[in-house]
Formats: structure tokens, sequence, C-alpha cells
């Protein structure tokens, strides 16, 4: 249970620091190597090299990207890494097909060659183009861009990012009945530079930071262990976020929680009301809502993997997701937020607009590419590629759940409730590959009887159906309940590519859910 | 193109060369990978790229730094030295630090195709036309992903340990609907050799499914026989052998864990015809030569005869238990003992049941019983009196895989084959019980 704030944090610190354009910032060049590389003579060879070889349309990206990554288990540092990488590819458009090249080794040569691989593949594939690509238009732009941080996470000494995930070990060791803590910081920095064939060069500075921890439990005698991990995830912010989130508060509470979780009460399985915190509440909205409105989904484009949607075009304006309650944002602005950019990685301007308005799906998702198969004339900017050697694709925006306009609190919210569930963080996690059925399991789970909260329930998850179950929401928190929580590790597409995405939501309230009980008998 | 080994030596040896710590392994790999994607019969997606990187890990007075980057340049080579001694330098004292190996015997595998490697963009094109052109004909859609590559990777230690490896895969998975939404099948396949993956097997096989599965019933929840293909057996035993890792069931965080601090080493856990295994050597699915740790990977039974034969020791943990470091796993194979059945053998001996083409979504609910929730999905067949009846509505599973694979519940086992995991050969099985917890919407 919550005994310190951690939501205002989440929600003031985050929406205070909001992203702001540099216009005069230019990429951090640290490496002797780069310092003759001239990212804006490599993005016109590339560019005029596809124009000769046919391309109706080329881009070029140079990208580098940091990676810090440090891991601890009790008072032992188990690896501290720093990873770079950085090279560049060419997206060109001949005949109506794409091609796309990549290459680590970054020279004019290097460059000549790879452009003409590219076009090479495209024109490979053009005679099998059964559809041409076509691309909506889009504003010519010259820009940089940085994500708003107050300390540079790379900035700060590795043996103080060391000192405070040890000390937070410490904090939970020290509770009677913890056997184990494992803990984590993973830091990363995106420095891109991307050029078209229509004109745009825009820079980006990025920054993000992920700390974690996971406490554990074990019961030797009878062999039982039960695992408590951190709530919060990862945030678009810099060191600060190390620095003010009431971390060794959490660490206390979770140690006392992991083992407690080894005495609670064992779930009846049934249906019962629930209450989800945003900690948790933030997985159901990515997978059920967050996927299903991707409009390279429903299009077929991801059918063999990730699969397609229970939405299609033609039930735009007029499929009843949810209940009046429920109104679904998708925002590339949204500060703090893990899919806040400037500018998408085919140059389009970060936007915010509505996929779900009172319970109606209303929009989608949309790349200059995917757009004029609907028949629109603008794209959302939601084209991203996890790496300079990684094929552009479709991902999702930040996508946010709209608090209560009034005032209603958590309390509010289980005073409403006779028989229920109230569940922090996120757990096991699986849904359909047309975003119908899910389970959901979670991190602590409360009982709720008559109003009150009476003690804490052990092996729970739930099971539903989207639709259903955003139709079950009866009760929204206001503003003071809402944070934003995301993933640092979304994967989509062949070769999958990882994203980064938050999602914002107040506290919720749905009725008549299915709760498993999920413990079997140990052979 | 990929390095040689006299290239990959030397970057290893120049790594190694401006070294100021006491201890040090170095790696350098390089790839290239090329792919495409269709949907709905028209290309979607396309991609090659190649590239080269070190990773340099030190231990300085026994504190340990890492640092790695794709610049090969002499100036940025030493700089990623430099920045994992500077690592080193200010961490504290790496506990479970162990020397660096020292020369070691590692047997050669053969697991890279010219061929593979240089895959040509136009054959391929064509290849992938056959494919889509098949589709139209059967009055289909094809939603397809064909992706090739190869690596070559070596290491090198301070105290001498060396070896340099090639490897090629080439995959083809295949998602084929019908047009209107109400039937989907799936197939997949990989292999080293471009010349022995069967394109033309794999999109008659999605085809057949997409066509078998049309407007399935709903049949309900509950506990049923099942007969898992090949690609489900690997979807849900894919991850398996992480389950053995011996530090975490000596620590009672594991489903090999035990009661009293015990482990289920030796344990009759599983049906007594099942073996598993992992062999570096094996012809159809060559593994890395090396763990990576560095020990030349040998063939390592985890189940014999259905017993916990072994757990995984890492050095660190081999050292405290006084122990042996185990020489793998690199690959995941399972086998039946005894005589093997085919899918129509086992469709046969099936009163009621069900026929499950794979799994999807999987993810870890309780890891006490290795329980694990999931999705059938792309083809699920209801058999009656011996014969498939009828497409099934898919399904959610709630199933613990050591109640899965426990004694009585494994009747018949099928031959291992690739699937489209590059580094698991799995049979077919039937399962006398597995429970679905819920039915889903979705096709």
């Amino acid at each position: 249970m919550m005994k310190y704030s951690r939501r205002e944090f989440v929600t003031t610190l985050g929406v205070g620091i909001g992203a702001m354009a540099l216009p005069s910032w230019s990429m951090v060049q640290e490496e002797a190597s780069v310092r003759g590389t001239d990212q804006a003579e490599l993005a016109d060879i590339a560019i005029a090299t596809a124009k000769t070889l046919g391309a109706s349309y080329a881009d070029f990206r140079i990208n580098r990207y940091r990676y810090e990554d440090i891991e601890t288990r009790e008072q032992q540092v188990r690896n501290v890494s720093l990873r770079q990488s950085f090279g560049f590819g060419v997206r060109t458009l001949v005949k109506g097909s794409w091609g796309f090249a990549a290459s680590g080794a970054v020279t004019p040569q290097e460059v000549r060659r790879v452009t003409g691989l590219a076009a090479e593949i495209a024109r490979a594939h053009s005679a099998y183009q059964r559809k041409p690509v076509t691309l909506v238009g889009a504003p010519k732009v010259v820009a940089n861009w940085k994500s708003s941080f107050q300390h540079d996470p790379f900035e700060i000494p590795v043996e103080e990012k060391i000192r405070f995930l040890l000390g937070l070990n410490d904090i939970a060791m020290r509770a009677k009945g913890v056997s184990f803590v494992d803990s984590s910081m993973s830091l990363v920095n995106e420095q891109k530079y991307f050029a078209s064939s229509e004109g745009s060069r825009i820079e980006q500075y990025i920054i993000r930071s992920y700390p974690y921890f996971n406490i554990t439990a074990v019961d030797r005698d009878s062999g039982d262990f039960q695992t408590r991990g951190s709530l919060v995830g990862a945030q678009m912010m810099g060191y600060e976020f190390i620095e003010k989130y009431p971390w060794q508060a959490e660490a206390r509470e979770a140690s006392e929680e992991a083992v407690a979780k080894l005495k609670a009460k064992p779930v009846e399985p049934g249906q019962y009301d629930l209450v989800l915190d945003p900690s948790h509440l933030w997985l159901t909205i990515h997978e059920s809502i967050g996927h299903s409105t991707e409009l390279d989904r429903a299009l077929g484009w991801e059918a063999n993997l990730a699969g397609t949607s229970f939405i299609t075009p033609d039930k735009t304006g007029k499929l009843r997701i949810g209940s009046k309650l429920i109104n679904f944002v998708a925002d590339r602005t949204q500060p703090g937020g893990l899919a806040t950019v400037g500018y998408d990685d085919e140059g389009v301007a970060a936007q915010r607009w509505h996929l779900v308005k009172d319970g109606v799906f209303v929009d989608w998702q949309t790349t200059r590419d995917l757009a004029p198969l609907i028949g629109r004339k603008n794209s959302y900017g939601c084209l991203h590629a996890d790496s300079w050697r990684s094929v552009p694709m479709p991902r999702m925006p930040n996508v946010s759940l709209d608090h209560a306009p009034e005032k209603v609190s958590l309390d509010d919210l289980v005073s409403g409730v006779e028989n229920g569930i109230l569940i922090y963080g996120d757990g096991s996690y699986s849904i359909d590959q047309q975003r119908y059925n899910f389970q959901f399991g979670g991190q602590t789970f409360w009982e709720i009887k008559k109003g009150k909260i009476t003690g804490m329930l052990r092996d729970v998850a739930y099971q539903s159906r989207t639709t259903d179950f955003w139709g079950s929401c009866d009760g929204l928190g206001g503003k003071e309940t809402y944070a934003m929580h995301g993933s640092y590790y979304d994967g989509k597409g062949q070769p999958m590519q990882i994203s980064s995405v938050s999602h914002g939501c107040p506290v919720g309230r749905f009725r008549r859910v299915n709760v498993l009980n999920t413990a079997v008998r140990r052979p | 193109m990929l390095l040689n080994e006299p290239d990959a030596k030397r970057t290893c040896d120049k790594l190694l060369s401006y070294l100021r710590a006491d201890d040090a392994v170095v790696r350098v790999r390089s790839n290239s990978d090329s792919h495409v994607r269709f949907a709905s019969n028209t290309i979607t997606t396309n991609g090659s790229s190649e590239e080269t990187s070190v990773q340099v890990t030190v231990w300085m007075n026994q504190k340990r730094g890492e640092a790695s980057g794709n610049e090969m340049s002499d100036a940025a080579l030493r700089r990623t030295v430099e920045q994992a001694e500077q690592i080193a330098r200010v961490s504290p004292v790496d506990q479970e630090y162990v020397p660096s190996l020292g020369p070691q015997t590692f047997e050669p595998v053969d697991g890279y195709v010219d061929a593979t490697a240089n895959i040509v963009a136009a054959d391929r094109a064509r290849s992938m036309a056959q494919v889509t052109d098949a589709c139209e004909k059967a009055k289909v859609s094809g939603y397809g992903f064909h992706q090739a590559g190869a690596e070559a990777a070596a290491f090198a230690s301070k105290n001498g340990n060396f070896n340099y490896s090639r490897s090629s895969n080439v995959s083809f998975a295949l998602t084929v609907r019908t047009p209107d939404g109400a039937g989907s099948g799936y197939f997949a396949r990989s292999h080293f050799d471009l010349g022995k993956l069967d394109i033309g097997q794999i999109a008659g096989e999605a085809i057949r499914k997409a066509l078998d599965s049309h407007s399935p019933r709903p049949l309900g929840p509950g506990i049923y026989t099942v007969i898992l293909e090949p690609q489900a057996v690997a979807d849900l035993l894919g991850f398996f052998t992480y389950a053995f890792d011996a530090r975490r069931a000596d620590e009672g965080r594991s489903a090999l864990s035990a009661s009293g601090g015990k482990t289920k080493l030796g344990e009759q856990l599983f049906d007594s015809r099942l073996q598993l295994y992992s062999d570096p050597r094996h012809p159809e699915l060559p593994g890395s030569p090396s763990t990576e740790e560095g020990v030349p990977a040998r063939k390592t039974w985890l189940v014999k005869d259905g017993k916990i034969e072994t757990l995984t020791y890492s050095r660190f943990w081999a050292r405290q238990k006084d122990t042996l470091p185990t020489p793998g796993p690199v690959n995941s194979i399972l086998e039946g003992s005894g005589s093997l059945s085919t899918i129509e053998e086992m469709i046969q001996s099936t009163e009621r049941g069900l026929l499950v083409s794979r799994f999807w979504y999987i993810r870890t609910v309780d890891p006490r019983t290795a329980l694990l929730t999931g999705l059938t999905r792309d083809g699920l067949w209801y058999i009656e009196d011996g014969k498939v009846a009828y497409p099934a509505r898919n399904f959610r599973f709630n199933q613990s895989l050591l109640q899965m694979l426990a004694p009585g519940n494994v009747p018949k086992i099928g031959v291992p084959v690739r699937t489209y995991d590059s580094g698991a050969l799995f049979p077919a099985l039937l399962i006398k019980e597995f429970n679905f917890s819920s039915e889903s919407d979705a096709v």
C-alpha cells in the first residue's frame, strides 16, 4: 500500500519539466573518430546518389546511441557497462518500392555503396510490388530538438550510481525474511540526425532513465518464494529521476510486501470489482488500446508476428470500445513520455490527437505511407527505428487515459466496492493477436470488502475481453491520481525492434471482472 | 564482409595490447543481415545491414569494468579499452571474479554456408513472388518474413584463451489468412543452409492451415488432451533450459528448487521417455563451440529418462559449489526414447482432443511451477474418434510445464525437427491433460 507520495512525484515532476525546442543546440560530438564526420555532407551524398539511381524519395539517418547499464545484487556490483553504437541508414523509394540499407562504417564511400544497395533492393522488389507505395506530404523542417532533463545521467559519476543502487539494496535486505535483491539502472542517450530528399534536416538529442529493483523472499522450509518489483518504471528524464523520486521509501515498503506475500491469503477465483492503480493500469492500456489502434496492424502489416486488430478502418467513428468515461489520447508531445519526440523518423512534427472519445474509437496511429491507405492527407508522425541499422516502422506514441474532470480519490473509488481487489504494479501480461482476450497479474493485491481494504491477497490474475473490460469502467480518479508509467522495451516487427512508450492514467474502477488463482500444486 | 579468423585475431590482439588491466576478455563480432517482409501478398519493407563491434571486459585489482562499441579505428578501440578500465577503477571489488581461462581446445562446428550469408536480393524477391502467387491462386492473403544473415565472432582472454567461429541462418515465416478473416494458418522453418530451407513446403502448409481453420467453433474452456505440433512445443519449451540454472535453484527461487533448501536434481520430474540435452555438434542444429564464458561446449544432458540429470553451473557458481562449470547449453534438443509416433498416429489414438499448431504471447505467471499463460493461434482443430473433426476457436491456456511433462502425461512423442527457432529441435507431443482457461475471439 502507498504510504508516501509516489504519485505526486510521477505527476508533478513529469509535467513540470516539459520538452522544449533548443534552436541553437547542436549535436554533441564527443568521439575523436567522429570529429571529422560531416553529417550534412554525408546526407547530401546519400540523397544525391539516391536521386541519380531513380529514387522518387530518399531519407538518411546518422545516429549515435549511448547506453549505460549497471546491475547489482545485495552488496555486489554484477556489471557496469558502457555501450556505443554509431552508423547510418538510407531509405529509398524507387518505382513505388522501399529499399533500406545500413552500415556501421561511416565514410563517404560507404554511404555511396549503401545508398546504391538500398536502391538496388528497391528495384529488385518493385517488379513484384502489387500496390506502389505513396506518401502523404509533410512540411520541410530544419530544426534541433532536445528532450528535457535537468541532469544528464551520463555526466553523473559511475560511483554515485553504484552507491545509490547498493544503498537501495541495503534498505531492502534489512527487512526480516528478505533473501535477495536485484537492482539496476539503464540509461539511454540517442543522438539522431535526419535528412530527406525534400530538404528536411533535423537533429534530436534524447535522454531516458530506468532504475529498477526486484526483491525476493524465500521460505526455505516450504520451498516457496515471492517477489516484489519496483512500481514506477522508466521515464524520459535525466538523473533528477533518481535524485527526487522516493526510492528508499519504496524499497522499504517493497521489502516488507515481498515477505508479506508469502503469508498472504490465496485469492478465491470468481468475479470481482477491480480498482487499478496507474502503476498497473498503464500496461492494460498499452496492450489492449495502444496496439489495437496501430493502423499497420489493422491493415495486416504485422499479421505474421504481432497480429492484426479487432478494430478495422470501417469501424472508425462507430465502434464502442468502452464506457462514456473513456477518452484515450495519443500524444508524442506529452512531457516525460518515453515516446515523446520533436519529430518522428521521417521528419513529421510530434502531435496530440484522440484515439477514443467518450468511449468510441475515432482515430488511428499513422505514418506517411500508412495515411494514404485510409484516405488521409497527413501523417500523425508515428515512424520510428530503434537503431541506425533498423528500417523505420510505425510505432506507438504515448497513449494516455484522461482523468475525471472532478476530484475523485482512490478512497472514493474503493468505497464504492462491495467485493473487490486493488492492484498495484505490473506483473505477468498476455493478449491475443487481435487484442481481444487478455490476462494480467500485478505486484501486490489487496482485498476490498464493503468499501474497505481488509488485507493482502496472493496468486491473482484477471482475464477479460478488451471491449468488455473498458465497458465495465464506472469510475476514474481525478487529476491527483493521474500518473505516467511505461515500457522501455516494447517489441514489435520483423526483425524485432524495441521502442519506449509511456501511458498516463488515473486510478480506474472496473466492475465484475473474472479473477483466477494462478497457483498450482508443485510436483 | 564478415571478419575472417586472421583479421578477428588481429583485432583481439590489438585490444589486448592496449590493456593495463590485470585480466581481460575481449570480443569482436561482425554480422550481416538482410530481410524482406510482405503483407496482403505485396512487399512492405526490407532491409540490409552490416556491423562490426567489440566488447572489452577488464579486471583491475579484481574490480570489473566493461565497454563496447562499433567504431573500429585504432583510436576508438583504444578508447573502448580505456573506458572499461575507467569503470573498473571506480567499481568495488567483483566478488564473483574468476580469472579468465587459459588456452582451451574447441571442437569445430559446421554451421556456416556461403550461399546463406551472401543471399542475392533479386533471387529472394523472385522466391517470395512465387509464394504470393501461390497465395493468390488459392484466393488467400500471405503475410511473410524472410531473413538471412551470418555472424563471425571471436574472443580472447588475457590468459591465452581464443576462439573464432562463423555461423549463418536463414528463416521464412508465413501467415496466410482467408479474405474474410475467418481462417488463419502459419508455418515457419529455419536452417543454416539456404538450400535446405523448403519455401514450397512452408507456403503449402500455411495455405492448407488457413483454409482448414476457417470458421472455428467454440468449445468452452477446460482440461483437454492435446497434440502439440513441433512449433507449439518449441513455443512452450524454447526457453526452458534457463530453468536449469543451478544458482537460482540453490537459492530457492526456481521451479527446480525444493523444500528444505534442496533442489530437484536427480528427481524423476518428467515422463521417463523424455530426454533434453544440448549438443553443439548436432548436424541439423549446430550450436556455438563455446559457452558465453569461453568454456568449450560439449554435449550436455539436462534431462535423462525423465530425471533432472544436470543443473547448469556458471564458472563462479561451480567454484562456490566445488564442481565444474557446465559446458552448455548452447542449443536445446528434446527427444523421446522408444518408438516414436507421427502426428497422424497421435490423432488416430485420440478419442477427444485438440490439435495445436502454435502458441502465442507466452509469459511466465508463476515461476515456482513454471506456470505459463498464452494462447493458441493460426490453426486449432477438434479431434473426435481418431479423426480431425472441425476447426476450434482459439483458447488461452494456464499450464505448468512441470505438470505438462510429468510422468504419465506424455503418452506419445514424435521425431524432433527444426522449427522457426534457430536454437531448438523439438518433436510433436501428445499431452494427456492441458489446461485451457478461457476462449479468445481472435483469428
